[in-house]
């Protein structure tokens, strides 16, 4: 096992899992001292009826003080300013967040605002500005993918001026993350496609980045056994609960493990794709999971081969030749996106040129690639990439992830 | 009442003085290497006008200022970052991170990747940055050193690489 000469490892956030984990919310915010929690979610949430579950879950023990089911897709600072002014108003002691990466990052800013009585949120962006805990804060997560219910970061955009602020600091972990089968159980198949590849790129990216670490390798590992074996069959049968609540955990220990280990090239062409094109984070990183895979290859060879254990079980990986396991891993990969397809009646897209938008247009035209590759250049997460990419490279991995071709070996520098 | 003498940690002047030579010559290099090569210059100029970063030891240096003056050409300013309005901090926690940066055992990515570097301003400014400094390390060390700072040594023509070497060193030793 690589053993790095010095790492920092942390995830504070007590996990609570299960079919009626959501029952514990009262429990946990009693022992926080809390008596009344706002809670924060969006439209599509609260219309598939996931807030009245959890209002079921939580009612004869609880008062809410307030729900607030308006956080936008992306979420915006003076929604932020707003909640926090109702939280005010009502008296609130505490939040829970149910809801996707939005909803928690909207929660966490709120949160900020509460407990510094800021002012100014500008003043806390960046990494150390916290200095004490914040009031507490409960998340339910509503999709098995993006791992924010254990994440210390929260992005909120400014759209009048334009700024993207990030605060990053471990007062901003929840509390407590809820994992309950009956929060994922209504997703439809191709966002659950989508966002379970989202946590199998997190854990995957975590396990042969340059940050690894044995305590991210552990969550990792684990977070892609249970993947392996249960997105396909979940994608197929979408009431599957027990599949349902193994793929929650599987994208809270993949959270565990990126938080920690960071990401790489797929996540920084993925977030570039996303900005540019507006396609859907989860099916980015499906599309270029493979990719980052081939193009690292060749510094991770023996850690990418070990990664066949979690993906194919003891037989196929005892089975398996030490050179091949590298290749068995990224068609193993590939395959999955397939079976996801099929699974979901055609709706997972395989590589970019069959991504449609909500008109059924190409999402990502074949000339956008340039300026997605330009952008890529500043997105941060290629620091923890084994190997590194410039403009050139970053646009022969987005044609090939195009066409939906393997990289050819020959042209990947070293 | 006993009484108890505040211990100072270890000035480590010897080292100290290392990253502080090494900070000082980088950062003219960099002013020369924003003048000699066409990457480097590329990279200042998509940064915003007067844009300037420093990158130093914490808790109290040695830092090296770099940014660009009013005519967008880039300058080394110094190590006080005293009256400047600095756009991009990049910190290694401590003198001993600094040392494995500088004695070139690990490299700019290994030391984000091992925590040791905290980056505290915007993340294009800060890829760009990296990559610059980057270009003047393959610039600066022997092959065989360069290769254990950077992630891929770039395959430049061996006369283009001497070139500019000799005028890089010439820029950051005597300000030619």
């Amino acid at each position: 096992m690589e053993l790095p000469g010095y790492y920092e490892y942390y995830c504070g956030v007590k996990i609570i899992a299960g079919h009626d984990a959501l029952e514990r919310i009262p429990g946990i915010l009693q022992d926080l001292h809390a008596r009344r929690p706002m809670i924060v979610t969006d439209k599509g949430v609260a219309g598939a009826g996931l807030v009245d579950i959890v209002l079921g879950a939580v009612k004869d023990q609880l008062t809410i003080g307030a729900v607030a089911d308006d956080v936008p897709p992306d979420s915006d600072l003076r929604v932020v300013n707003r909640l926090a002014a109702l939280y005010r108003e009502q008296d609130c002691d505490a939040l829970i967040a149910v809801g996707g990466g939005s909803v928690m990052d909207t929660a966490k800013g709120i949160n900020i605002v509460v407990s510094e009585r800021a002012d100014d949120l500008m003043k806390f962006s960046g990494a150390g500005a916290l200095k004490r805990p914040l009031k507490p804060l409960v998340a339910v997560p509503t999709t098995a993918g993006t791992g924010s219910e254990v994440t210390l970061v929260a992005v909120v955009k400014d759209h009048e001026r334009h700024l993207k602020m990030a605060f990053v600091s471990y007062f901003l972990l929840p509390n407590a993350s809820i994992l309950d089968s009956r929060m994922t159980l209504s997703l439809p198949a191709a966002i659950t496609a989508a966002t379970g590849m989202d946590a199998l790129t997190h854990a995957v990216e975590a396990y042969y980045g340059l940050s690894k670490n044995p305590l991210s390798d552990a969550t990792a590992l684990a977070a892609i056994r249970l993947i392996s074996g249960n997105l396909v069959k979940v994608t197929r049968n979408p009431s599957d609960r027990e599949a349902r609540l193994a793929m929650a955990n599987a994208a809270a220990l993949a959270g565990m493990a990126f938080s920690n280990s960071m990401v790489g090239m797929v996540h920084t062409l993925g977030h570039a794709t996303g900005s540019v094109c507006g396609v859907p984070h989860g099916v980015c990183m499906a599309i270029l999971l493979p990719y980052g895979l081939e193009y690292n290859r060749h510094k991770r060879e023996a850690v990418m081969g070990e990664l066949l254990f979690p993906m194919g079980g003891s037989d196929v990986f005892a089975g398996t030749t030490k050179e091949q396991r590298t290749d068995r891993v990224i068609a193993y990969v590939r395959q999955m996106n397939q079976d996801l397809h099929d699974a979901s009646g055609g709706r997972h897209a395989r590589f970019f040129k069959e991504v449609l938008d909500r008109e059924g247009k190409p999402a990502v035209p074949r000339e956008r690639l340039l300026d997605i590759a330009r952008t890529a250049l500043g997105d941060g997460s290629i620091f923890y990439n084994p190997e590194d990419l410039d403009y050139d490279d970053f646009l022969m991995v987005l044609e090939a992830a195009w066409e939906g071709v393997a990289l050819d070996p020959g042209c990947i520098r070293t | 009442m006993n009484e108890y003498k505040e211990i100072q940690s270890g000035s480590k002047p010897f080292k100290r003085a290392y990253v502080a030579l090494m900070l000082w010559f980088v950062g003219r290099a960099i002013e020369a290497a924003a003048r000699v090569d066409a990457a480097v210059k590329a990279e200042f100029d998509g940064l915003s006008p007067g844009f300037t970063f420093s990158l130093g030891v914490m808790p109290q240096g040695p830092t090296m200022i770099v940014g660009k003056d009013d005519q967008g050409l880039v300058r080394y300013r110094g190590w006080d970052p005293e009256g400047q309005k600095i756009d991009l901090k990049m910190k290694v926690k401590n003198l001993e991170g600094a040392i494995l940066m500088f004695t070139f055992q690990e490299s700019t990515a290994m030391a984000s990747a091992r925590n040791r570097l905290i980056v505290d301003g915007e993340v294009p400014a800060a890829c760009a940055i990296v990559r610059v400094l980057d270009i003047v390390e393959v610039y600066l060390l022997p092959k065989l050193i360069a290769k254990l700072a950077v992630k891929r040594y770039p395959d430049w023509s061996f006369g283009e690489k001497i070139r500019n070497r000799i005028r890089i060193y010439g820029g950051a030793i005597f300000g030619l």
